[in-house]
């Protein structure tokens, strides 16, 4: 049965390659599609969690919906040594975090103020990268770094001081004038416009709030799935922690992302209706061309189930050759854009920074993608087959003989 | 005495229309083993209407066709299939073999779907291609064969299933003298040696004059048999 298949899917050369070379550029398009799309949030993702926040923090339960300093976790007493003897985890960085109006002369911005010890930081707040001008603070220092968008905003430059005017632990007044060290480009734009960053016992002094912490962000190893990690940490947290992880953060990350790959999806949809009609058109014609010969094959004794199935195959041996031939082919588009990633320009560029994104195109290389797709058309294939199935099971093989 | 093969008793087609038309209408009618009957007439006159009911190509409206005893007209689509496959070989007017399969495929296919062993079907694909005067075409698909070598590759493949008998609708219709007679000589042939019962729809005098015994169809009804 296969090889009648196999010869029957070659009676037709020029069609049976078209059928092929639309399932394949269907793949692939879907593909690259899909992996721009998954491949920008995966970098944002990564900027954003993995350089910036942690995929896990330990807070004092309640503090990240209330954001209060009050809700502060003492730095002497948390089990920071037992969290490190966990599989996967690499260290805890300590930070003080909390919010403070920002002055300079006429100019003032309220602002994140993050207190952190730059050499235990997650890469994207060790500030040795980021620096555009000066230097990084010293530990314990009544000196900042503030980020580029910031500094422009206030105007400030290397050397200049910048007065901090909040509210800290317990009710406390909470104030300071402090030195601007260095300005550091961030590369998440959002945070760009409006963090300080200071040394943790600065802050800790400012707010009011000696040996405190807001935050202990659980630094991973890379490639450890992160859930597998809280569900070890987990029973260490006792009552008065709680551990986030990056979903439970940044909740409106996730919608954003749901959101724009139901966007994406839409496009993807209508290539998937393109597919379908194309085979749809494969499989008319075939059955249009052979219900001769199918009624041939019924009188002289052949089920109509087993012709049914010699003809789903051809269609699923098309279909399924064109999704692995799209699925390979497009493999080496992945990785390319992954390590190149495409630079906006122009209007396109300025609308992306708009709502804070790197106006930066990558992709992922995730095979999931690519099995996705290609079992979609494949499955595409099989559902068309249907029709094929259909006139077959409904065969008369005198009136089809007559065709 | 020969046994009956097919026995036909009062059987009626009748298409429905406007003006209902009876393709056959009332035959009674026996075949015994080893008969080498044409069925004649002109054109319209229901030979070929009954060659597809005698083969369970089609449903009578009434009236019954046994065939080694058992009444076809009240069996499953499926088990009509599986009959037709172990009992009746059909040889049609345009050939009608499975193009992407070379000569030997074809007659071999049908055993394939009988699901027997390998070595039987190439076995007797082999003689049977020998037997219709095929030797050293075995490879070749039918389009690289003349009209002539098809046909007779249909009748190897009618005879591959060993079939009870052989139903053949205008075999030569197609067919230049020199392959029809060619063919008809296979045909005898098959029939003296193996008493394969062969039953053409023909109107072609050629045929018409190898046979033992003609049936005269005419308005769906036996005019004469002899």
């Amino acid at each position: 049965m296969l090889k009648l298949a196999w010869r029957n899917i070659w009676r037709n050369k020029v069609r049976s390659t078209i059928t092929i070379a639309a399932v394949m550029f269907c793949v692939i398009f879907a593909v690259v599609l899909r992996s721009f799309q998954v491949g920008v949030w995966e970098h944002m993702v990564d900027d954003i969690v993995a350089n910036n926040f942690g995929y896990l923090q330990v807070h004092q339960k309640g503090f990240w919906e209330e954001q209060s300093l009050d809700l502060s976790m003492d730095q002497a007493t948390l089990p920071s040594d037992q969290w490190r003897e966990v599989d996967g985890v690499r260290s805890v960085v300590r930070r003080l975090e909390s919010f403070s109006l920002v002055s300079m002369d006429q100019n003032n911005r309220g602002s994140l103020v993050l207190g952190i010890e730059p050499q235990h930081e997650l890469p994207g707040l060790q500030l040795t990268d980021q620096i555009v001008s000066g230097n990084v603070f010293e530990p314990g220092s009544d000196q900042v770094v503030v980020s580029e968008g910031l500094a422009e905003f206030l105007k400030v430059v290397v050397g200049d001081s910048l007065l901090f005017l909040s509210q800290g632990y317990r009710g406390a007044s909470a104030y300071g004038q402090f030195v601007v060290s260095g300005i550091a480009k961030i590369s998440n734009p959002e945070l760009n416009k409006q963090l300080v960053l200071m040394p943790l016992q600065t802050a800790q002094w400012m707010y009011n709030g000696m040996g405190l912490l807001t935050t202990a962000v659980i630094d991973l190893e890379p490639g450890v799935d992160h859930k597998e990690v809280k569900e070890a940490l987990q029973p260490m947290m006792g009552e008065e922690l709680e551990l986030l992880e990056w979903e439970e953060l940044f909740p409106e990350l996730i919608q954003t992302i749901e959101a724009d790959m139901a966007g994406g999806q839409i496009f993807i949809t209508i290539l998937y209706f393109i597919i379908s009609f194309v085979l749809l058109g494969t499989v008319i014609m075939m059955v249009s061309e052979r219900e001769r010969e199918f009624g041939i094959l019924v009188s002289i004794g052949m089920r109509k189930s087993k012709l049914a199935f010699v003809t789903v195959l051809e269609n699923l041996i098309l279909t399924l050759g064109g999704a692995i031939v799209g699925m390979t082919l497009v493999k080496p588009v992945q990785f390319y854009f992954k390590y190149n990633p495409i630079d906006l320009s122009g209007q396109m560029k300025e609308a992306i920074e708009q709502f804070d994104f790197e106006p930066k195109l990558y992709t992922t290389t995730s095979y999931i993608i690519n099995l996705n797709h290609g079992a979609i058309v494949f499955i595409i294939g099989v559902l068309i087959s249907s029709y094929a199935v259909w006139k077959i099971m409904k065969l008369e093989p005198v009136k089809s003989m007559r065709s | 005495m020969s046994k009956p093969v097919i026995e036909i008793k009062n059987l009626e087609k009748v298409y429905e229309g406007a003006v209902p038309v009876h393709a056959v209408n009332g035959i009674n009618l026996t075949i015994t083993e080893g008969e080498f009957t044409a069925l004649k007439g002109p054109s319209g006159c229901g030979k070929t209407t009954l060659l597809n009911l005698l083969g369970g190509l089609d449903q009578p409206t009434s009236g019954t066709i046994e065939i080694g005893g058992v009444d076809i007209t009240t069996l499953s689509e499926n088990e009509l299939i599986d009959f037709r496959l172990r009992n009746i070989g059909f040889v049609f007017q345009a050939y009608n073999l499975i193009p992407v399969l070379s000569a030997k495929e074809n007659v071999s296919f049908i055993m394939l779907l009988q699901d027997r062993p390998k070595e039987e079907r190439e076995a007797r694909a082999q003689q049977l291609l020998e037997a219709v005067g095929l030797k050293g075409k075995e490879g070749q698909r039918p389009v690289q064969l003349s009209g002539g070598q098809q046909q007779r590759v249909a009748v190897a493949r009618a005879l591959a299933s060993k079939p009870q008998f052989v139903l053949a609708d205008e075999p030569t219709a197609n067919l230049d003298s020199t392959s029809t007679a060619n063919l008809l000589d296979i045909m005898e042939k098959l029939n003296k040696k193996e008493r394969m019962t062969f039953v053409f729809a023909t109107h072609d005098d050629r045929v018409i004059k190898k046979a033992r015994r003609i049936i005269s169809i005419e308005d769906g009804k036996v005019l004469s048999d002899e």
